[in-house]
């Protein structure tokens, strides 16, 4: 199987003892521990202002729906004052601002769930990165 | 020293050229370079939700505890070392995705809030001492006769649910929470108030304005009625 690991590692002096929390994850096919996923989308794209532009779709029918999906998204912009407003099946998630970024789990939980982008500022540099255990191809 | 927050993702095997990505945020507040400022701190949250699937939902983070479009970051760790066993994150009513067993998250949270319900009393006509308005399961007893005063006894007090600004008799009365909570149902109307007088005291509703719900609410949904745990910290402007 393929083994994938996920790290973050998070600090701060915000309080009065320095804050330090690291993790591990490996990312396993749903429910189980002996399966990791073993496919990936990987992308790297300009996302202008205008609009809510999807950068992971779904089929109806797709096997990714309810599974252990991860998705990692960065924004290489540089400029502190741009950002991209994330959503999930149209919903706001938040702002990722140059030099931030996400790793959520992508249930895909309906055929809609895809994930969007809007620059609201100029035009962000996005890489983006979907580990999964599969998806329905379309025949051309 | 600032606050910082690094993944790495790393495969041997996952694809031919080994995988090895690693990235540093460094938080700061929305749109310039200051650092953020506040954290709710690293908390742990246990469920124990018993009854029947759909199990009974949590709400981790509301949207009243940071700022609206602020550059505030969210993560998540399902405690369970039980495979199978997740728990589903939604944003409002929005499914984000199943955070299995030791999977961690962090993202951006966008914290829309909604309006709080406000209304405002005015304390007026006969009162005496020993006269009472009850509201929010407190009870203000007037030490005296004058309006003002029980006026600025009852600013005194602290409700559950309500925070209170006062200008000479009349108390404004704010939810601590946005959302329809149904104590406001008109502009001079609440409910669940009740003023016991001997003269002819009263605490009349001068205005109020029905509150609308947070549409970005952090909703958390265990797959199991047994117990399991989140680890959970926010970030916020």
């Amino acid at each position: 199987m393929a083994t994938t690991t996920a790290a973050i590692s998070l600090t701060s002096d915000l309080l009065s003892d320095a804050l330090s929390v690291s993790t591990t994850t490996t990312c396993m096919k749903a429910g189980t521990t002996a399966d990791g996923l073993d496919q990936m989308d990987t992308g790297y794209i300009e996302i202008p202002t205008g609009d809510v532009y999807d950068i992971l779709s779904l089929q109806t029918s797709d096997t990714q729906i309810d599974k252990a999906n991860k998705v990692y998204i960065c924004n290489e912009s540089t400029d502190e004052t741009y950002y991209v407003s994330v959503t999930v099946k149209a919903e706001v998630i938040g702002r990722l601002y140059a030099g931030d970024w996400m790793f959520i789990p992508w249930g895909a939980e309906h055929a809609d769930s895809d994930i969007g982008l809007e620059s609201s500022t100029g035009t962000n540099k996005i890489t983006y990165t979907l580990f999964h255990e599969g998806r329905t191809l379309l025949a051309s | 020293m600032a606050t910082t927050a690094t993944i790495t993702i790393s495969s041997p095997d996952l694809v031919t050229d080994q995988l090895a990505l690693t990235t540093t945020c460094t938080m700061t507040k929305a749109g310039n370079s200051t650092d953020i400022a506040q954290t709710s701190g690293l908390a742990r949250t246990n469920f124990t939700v018993g009854g029947s699937s759909p199990f009974k939902s949590k709400v981790i983070y509301r949207s009243n505890d940071a700022t609206s479009d602020g550059a505030n970051k969210v993560y998540l760790k399902n405690l369970s070392t039980t495979a199978t066993e997740y728990f589903t994150i939604f944003i409002d009513q929005e499914e984000m995705g199943r955070l299995y067993a030791e999977d961690w998250a962090f993202f951006p949270w966008r914290s829309s809030d909604g309006t709080e319900e406000t209304f405002i009393i005015t304390i007026a006509n006969t009162w005496a001492a020993g006269d009472t308005w009850d509201f929010d399961g407190i009870t203000t007893t007037a030490a005296n006769s004058t309006v003002a005063d029980i006026a600025a006894q009852i600013h005194a007090q602290n409700f559950p649910n309500w925070t209170t600004s006062i200008s000479t008799a009349a108390v404004t009365f704010t939810a601590r929470v946005s959302g329809a909570a149904g104590v406001v149902t008109g502009s001079t109307a609440i409910t669940g108030d009740t003023v016991t007088t001997a003269g002819s005291g009263s605490a009349a509703v001068t205005s109020g304005a029905v509150g609308t719900r947070s549409e970005s609410d952090i909703i958390v949904v265990p797959s199991v009625a047994t117990t399991m745990d989140l680890e959970h910290m926010l970030f916020y402007q």
